[in-house]
């Protein structure tokens, strides 16, 4: 009997099995790994806590003694990057448990319960995501004020509705089931249905709608701050960019490539890692 | 019978050379491309507060005086006026002559479309438009309390539902068809340059009775341009030709000494305007305008901060790359002041001079002057720019910070003094700003600053219109800004610290010193004398050492101007200059092939 369970995988074993055996998902998850520790390192202060220092004369050009370069006040721009990189990660992280919990909520109740609750929220979901999360972002910011909060709830607010859709369509499908007759049959209640049975089976698309909304997010929040829509007062990718569009007169190419460079690199990974995880999660592509 | 032939031949024959000429002409004719940095709100002169917007209006529009294209300091000479006014003894009675034959341009507002002559009556309705409570025009401020009975009928009107401009105000009036006679409510030295801007610029009754509130896109004004197509269509390019219509002016054939040798003299006694077309591209961003201008699209530019180095390398001349294109730089320096006010109206600012004082000091403005103006402006020690009465020569005001030692040991000493040793107990205190890049940095520039003893700042980016409404309601802590000088008075800068002239008005910074506000009283109905000059410098002190804003700079103007573009010079109000401007167009097309 030992040697049996041994051999018998859960879907998760299986699925984490699939993940490791390809070498290019394997760096990807450690590149994802790495900025979520250097965004953990610099978050808490044991890097970069300094990077508003100034190190060196104003626009220094890369060398061996400042890494990336500096910038207009003689700041860092490899420290700046890294502080960067923290903003970047917390959105994704932020936005994406924001859009789960909001997205998964919703989608479960309309697609399980159906009728008047099923048409409202449709309803609900069709107007908030005809919004766009600028126009939110804005009015948000009227009342909370400029900043990372406003950023977080004007992206969580607006991109829970694709996984809304794709949850409770799913709900539709498997409420009928014979898993959940049967939870029926034994006395089971709406809501140990819900969590106990029906949501573990369609959580695979939570993972990987979550590793598509982080790199979103990402990209979002460079967009809003270089619009100075967005953080205030703290490094971000989008406001180093936006900072380049004027040093480029001046040929000072090194905050715009490290910028760019940090963004692409994560959200790259960010964009395999999803696709891996969905090859890997979702039982209708198994065996292909 | 042949006779008649004969001349017929000849008449179709010189028909047809002036048709083909006229062709010719339409597409050929000279075209002038400017381009300019903000959009433009409208072309009503009562709306047109900022310098963009007026601009434009001053295009199509014109007033009853203006400055002289050629000379400096700036001299008011008569525009639509036949001459200057004849003033009363007492100084408050101005009355006006107005040119005689001087026609709207033609539009659908006129019987049969074509425009009529311009009269008093035509200055009587485009004030008391200005003044109209329904229309709450911008630039009421310039004529508050200034003209008899003006306010009266204000008052009278905004409580009533039809405003009526039938009724006579005692102090604008028009005496016969080309007289016109204002009475001034107390002695206002400023009036006349009121009176060459935007704001008092004539428009007809009939015009904005046809179009009601579309008249804000249908400008249709005396000027030597009209709009193509008669309709302002809030696009990215505007597009006016020559107003067939205008009187004949003519180029001026004096100048100042430092213009006369220049070859600005060269149009002497030419009908103006000196161009067919004018386009106006409206281009925000600094990088995009500045590639234009090296196309060639764009006649002239200013230097924008990130290309300076590239172009004038040793910051006085320019760089032999673009000298070869025949470009030519023009230095000037800008009536202007760039600072960070305190909000006055929190205790925080309004009881604590020394606190506002140490901020002043922490404040470096040597390195920003270098980082953002590339080292060429003027430090700023009090609030009177350089170039008017009132300023003062080799003043240093003793709270302008240089980013040295012992200043900074002073800024924390005085700190310490006001309660906040090094920093405790003060709370973060916001900056807002508007939104681009170079504010932006600006900003980050003031939070570093602000550091260095302790005080923390949050800086927050707004977009324009949005600053404007956050300090008029005042709603900010400390903010950047800048002010342009209206007209070459010290008065028009420091009324800005002017107690009565708070939020809304133009003391966005809500400072009150009863000393300063009632020497300002007394200045401000004083004509110009050496003992003015030194109450404006007595105020100018009181405003450097109170340090109700920290100065930041007087700017310069680096122009870049194209070989083939004749006549312009840099000005600090720029109202009607396109009339001027001529283009060399053999120049320009040989000039051309070297960009």
């Amino acid at each position: 009997m030992a040697s049996n369970q041994q051999t018998s995988k859960s879907l998760w074993g299986h699925a984490w099995d699939s993940l490791v055996s390809d070498k290019l998902t394997v760096v990807c998850m450690s590149i994802v790994f790495f900025y979520a520790l250097v965004a953990l390192l610099s978050a808490t202060g044991l890097i970069v806590s300094d990077w508003s220092k100034e190190v060196g004369p104003s626009y220094a050009p890369p060398s061996s003694e400042y890494l990336f370069g500096l910038d207009i006040f003689g700041r860092s721009v490899f420290a700046k990057t890294v502080k960067a990189t923290e903003i970047a990660m917390s959105v994704g992280l932020v936005t994406g448990i924001l859009t789960v919990i909001i997205g998964v909520t919703l989608g479960s109740i309309s697609g399980y319960y159906g009728g008047k609750i099923d048409e409202f929220l449709v309803w609900f979901y069709t107007t908030v995501s005809s919004v766009p999360y600028i126009m939110l972002l804005i009015s948000i910011a009227f009342i909370v004020g400029k900043g990372i909060l406003a950023v977080y709830l004007s992206l969580g607010l607006t991109s829970w509705t694709g996984l809304f859709r794709l949850i409770r369509g799913e709900f539709i499908r498997h409420k009928d089931r014979e898993y959940v007759q049967a939870a029926t049959a034994i006395g089971g209640g709406d809501f140990r249905k819900i969590f106990k049975h029906i949501l573990p089976n369609v959580f695979h698309i939570v993972i990987i709608n979550f590793s598509l909304q982080f790199q979103f997010a990402i990209k979002s929040e460079v967009i809003l701050s270089y619009l100075g829509l967005g953080v205030q007062g703290v490094p971000s990718w989008g406001t180093m960019i936006n900072d380049a569009k004027l040093e480029l007169a001046r040929g000072n190419w090194w905050q715009l490539a490290a910028a760019t460079a940090a963004m692409l690199v994560v959200v790259l990974a960010f964009n395999i890692l999803g696709d891996a995880l969905r090859d890997a999660l979702d039982p209708k592509l198994k065996g292909k | 019978m042949k006779k008649i032939s004969i001349l017929v031949a000849i008449f179709t024959v010189l028909g047809l050379m002036t048709t083909s000429c006229t062709k010719k002409e339409m597409t050929k004719g000279k075209t002038l491309s400017l381009a300019v940095s903000s959009q433009v709100k409208g072309m009503d002169p009562i709306y047109a507060n900022d310098r963009y917007s007026s601009n434009e209006v001053a295009r199509v529009y014109e007033g009853l005086l203006q400055y002289h294209y050629l000379k400096r300091p700036y001299t008011l000479v008569p525009n639509l006026a036949e001459s200057m006014p004849k003033v009363s003894d007492d100084g408050l009675t101005y009355t006006f002559k107005i040119k005689k034959g001087v026609v709207f341009q033609d539009d659908a507002a006129f019987p049969e479309g074509k425009g009529r002559e311009l009269t008093a009556e035509d200055f009587v309705y485009s004030i008391k438009r200005l003044a109209d409570p329904k229309l709450q025009g911008l630039g009421w401020w310039l004529l508050d309390n200034k003209i008899v009975g003006l306010n009266e009928w204000r008052k009278k009107y905004a409580e009533l539902d039809k405003v009526d401009y039938s009724e006579e105000v005692e102090g604008l009036k028009s005496l016969d068809r080309y007289t016109l006679q204002f009475k001034l409510a107390k002695p206002f030295p400023q009036f006349l340059y009121a009176l060459a801007m935007p704001f008092t610029f004539a428009v007809a009754k009939e015009v904005v009775d046809k179009y009601g509130k579309e008249f804000l896109n249908h400008p249709v004004g005396t000027g030597p341009f009209r709009i193509k197509d008669g309709v302002f269509k809030q696009t990215k390019k505007i597009v006016y030709e020559k107003s067939p219509s205008f009187r004949e002016k003519k180029y001026p054939c004096e100048a100042s000494e430092k213009f006369k040798n220049d070859g600005l003299l060269e149009d002497c006694g030419k009908t103006l305007p000196l161009v067919d077309r004018l386009v106006v591209n409206i281009i925000e961003e600094d990088q995009p305008r500045w590639l234009n201008f090296q196309k060639g699209k764009v006649e002239y530019v200013s230097v924008p901060k990130d290309n300076f180095d590239t172009v004038i390398p040793d910051a006085k001349n320019l760089s032999p790359e673009y000298k070869d294109k025949g470009i030519v730089l023009m230095v000037s320096p800008s009536l202007d002041v760039t600072y960070t006010a305190f909000n006055n109206d929190l205790d925080l600012f309004k009881k604590n001079t020394k606190l506002r004082q140490a901020m002043s000091l922490a404040y470096d403005i040597d390195k920003a002057n270098k980082l953002f103006y590339n080292n060429q402006a003027i430090p700023a020690q009090s609030v009177v720019p350089p170039g008017i009465a009132g300023h003062i020569e080799n003043y240093t005001n003793p709270y302008r910070g240089n980013g040295s030692a012992e200043q900074l040991e002073k800024a924390k000493k005085l700190l310490a003094e006001a309660g906040y040793p090094e920093g405790k107990g003060l709370p973060e205190i916001t900056y807002d700003c508007p939104s681009n890049t170079v504010s932006r940095q600006i900003g980050e520039y003031f939070k570093k600053q602000m550091a260095k003893i302790g005080i923390s700042i949050k800086v927050i980016q707004n977009p324009w219109p949005e600053l404007q409404k956050k300090i008029t309601t005042r709603n900010v802590m400390t903010y950047g800004i800048a002010w342009g000088a209206d007209y070459p008075d010290a008065e028009n800068f420091l009324q800005l610290l002017y107690g009565p002239n708070r939020a809304p008005g133009a003391n966005g910074s809500g400072y009150d010193n009863p000393e300063l506000n009632r020497l300002f009283k007394v200045a401000s109905v004083m004509q110009d004398s050496p003992e003015r000059t030194a109450l404006y410098e007595k105020m100018n002190r009181i405003a450097a050492e109170e340090v109700p804003w920290i100065y930041g700079v007087h700017r310069q103007n680096f122009t870049l101007r194209h070989s083939w573009l004749k006549n312009y010079i840099s000005s600090d109000f720029e109202a009607g200059i396109g009339q001027y401007l001529n283009i060399d167009k053999k120049k320009k097309k040989e000039m051309l092939k070297k960009l």
